[in-house]
């Protein structure tokens, strides 16, 4: 799905290099590294926000640089750490925004919309609260509704910055598990970044670590580095 | 409202007058001119002022994302009151005509529209173009005092009355031309419904979900230009229409759904509007006062109750 071939990702200088990727749908992709070694770049560099310093990042064998913004929005979804609040906009709304880039010029949704959105409330298992205001969730329902959004996107790809980083134990598992499941059963690219290492090797996730020895991205398959090996590579 | 509104005012016009006013116009008759030449335009202008400000006023608090901007936060209105300030008090008026404060104004408004649009073509982040708006305030602003201190005290007291706003300055000449911007301004507002319910969660979000976040905001600071550069120019710098309406509506209406909110920024912004150029009407023989202190004696202690409401 997501090709990445000698490619330097930086913001004006160089953070990290990586030689051969690919992402393929079905699986769940975990983002490691210390602070400040292009983590949240990488990111960008994935949703279009930051070009890359040498090389393209293929997407459905498409260049994304060439892509249009529209484009772009049918095949990635992105989902911060925190979702911004806002007054008076109900769950049921905020997962709607999902739909824009299907919705036509005024924005008026289909029945084709409405059914998206409430399977993607239904998958997160969040249906109960699609009438309360969003400003009104713990940190956890914001997440799982920030991450509905993303599903009513309905795109093969979704990325998110630190998706555990502000929950508690119970709802990191859950949403992670969340993740898995959304992965697998609906066939899709999802690579998020953590610095929870601990939560993250109890789960079968490919890891991405960024090496701070010789700074390349390596992939690795789950169950086979303990936590110590991480920690020596990213830390 | 509307009709309280007509029927208010130095004297006393019947329905049945406007009426005959409307549909057999007799120039002779001193109260269908009255109605024909003051109370309607006075009407149309607050219908307009009232719903637009409001309008310009929400959208400017969606796009800077900030329940505290308001329909002058771009500096648009400070274009205006420059130039009427340099029509009035330095006599090298732009324009020898009667209106030539309104027209100065008017061109003061399409300047000061040109350049903040200018900025929005290259300015990166929201906040740089809310600064470089307040900006353009303050500098003209000083430059305002600085031809006030050179000029005399009739002068003076003329700008100080334009400042105080008024629906009066409008003929019904004018209406054509403001027709048309306003309902150009109301049409370009229809494809804007669909980039602010998306903008509400942030401009990347947006930017995100294949929102041209760039080419939104140039549209909606062209909508804000045209309409508070026509207000401002005919009307004065009317106060708090624009920033507290919005918020009324939000409060009430309890939603991020931009058709409901423009529909209740529309229709409340004409109440709020006529209520109060009714009161400064129905004041009138009692105490003058100019419409700029009722709309903000009234609207005033709402913002501060809201931001109470808020820190609560």
């Amino acid at each position: 799905m997501i090709q990445l071939q000698n490619i330097d990702i930086g913001f004006h200088e160089k953070l990290f290099e990586i030689e051969n990727l690919s992402l393929e749908k079905g699986s769940v992709y975990v983002l490691i590294g210390a602070n400040g070694k292009g983590k949240t770049t990488l990111l960008k560099t994935l949703i279009g926000e930051v070009k890359p310093l040498k090389g393209d990042v293929i997407i459905n064998k498409k260049r994304l640089k060439e892509m249009s913004r529209l484009d772009k929005s049918k095949y990635l979804s992105f989902v911060g750490s925190k979702q911004q609040d806002v007054d008076f906009l109900k769950v049921n709304e905020y997962v709607s925004l999902g739909r824009v880039p299907y919705t036509n010029l005024l924005g008026s949704k289909t029945l084709n919309d409405t059914e998206k959105v409430k399977v993607a409330l239904d998958t997160l298992g969040i249906t109960h609260l699609q009438d309360k205001f969003t400003n009104e969730l713990s940190d956890g329902e914001k997440q799982l509704a920030a991450i509905a959004k993303a599903i009513a996107q309905e795109t093969d790809i979704i990325i998110l910055d630190e998706p555990t980083a502000f929950l508690d134990y119970a709802n990191r598992v859950l949403v992670l598990n969340l993740l898995k499941e959304i992965a697998v059963s609906l066939n899709k690219v999802v690579l998020f970044s953590s610095h929870d290492i601990d939560t993250v090797l109890e789960q079968e996730v490919k890891l991405l670590i960024i090496d701070k020895a010789n700074k390349k991205l390596k992939s690795f398959i789950p169950n086979l580095l303990s936590k110590e090996d991480v920690i020596r590579m990213a830390f | 409202m509307a009709i309280l509104h007509i029927t208010e005012g130095q004297f006393d016009l019947d329905l049945n007058l406007m009426k005959k006013a409307l549909f057999s116009f007799d120039s002779t008759d001193t109260y269908q001119v009255i109605f024909r030449d003051f109370r309607l335009p006075r009407l149309f202008m607050g219908i307009i002022a009232g719903s637009g400000l409001a309008i310009s006023g929400l959208l400017m608090q969606t796009l800077f994302n900030n329940p505290l901007a308001g329909p002058y936060i771009l500096g648009i209105n400070s274009g205006a009151s420059l130039f009427a300030a340099f029509s009035i008090m330095t006599g090298v008026s732009f324009f020898t005509s009667q209106f030539g404060t309104i027209a100065s104004s008017l061109l003061g408004a399409f300047i000061f529209g040109i350049i903040i649009l200018s900025f929005s073509l290259f300015v990166r982040s929201r906040i740089s173009l809310l600064l470089i708006g307040v900006m353009l305030g303050s500098f003209s602003g000083a430059l305002i005092t600085v031809i006030q201190s050179m000029s005399n005290a009739f002068q003076l007291k003329k700008f100080t009355i334009w400042t105080m706003g008024s629906l009066q300055q409008v003929s019904f000449s004018d209406f054509p031309m403001i027709i048309l911007f306003y309902f150009i301004a109301l049409f370009l507002l229809v494809f804007t419904i669909k980039p602010l319910n998306t903008l509400v969660i942030g401009e990347e979000a947006a930017g995100l979900l294949g929102i041209p976040v760039k080419l939104v905001r140039i549209i909606l600071i062209f909508i804000t230009a045209i309409l508070t550069g026509l207000i401002t120019a005919y009307c004065g710098p009317i106060a708090f229409v624009g920033l507290a309406v919005p918020n009324l509506v939000k409060l009430l209406f309890k939603t991020q759904n931009h058709s409901t909110l423009i529909l209740g920024s529309f229709v409340f912004g004409i109440l709020f509007m006529l209520f109060s150029d009714w009161l400064v009407q129905f004041l009138w023989s009692e105490i003058h006062l100019p419409l700029n202190a009722i709309t903000s004696l009234i609207g005033a202690p709402f913002v501060i109750l809201l931001i109470l409401r808020k820190l609560a």
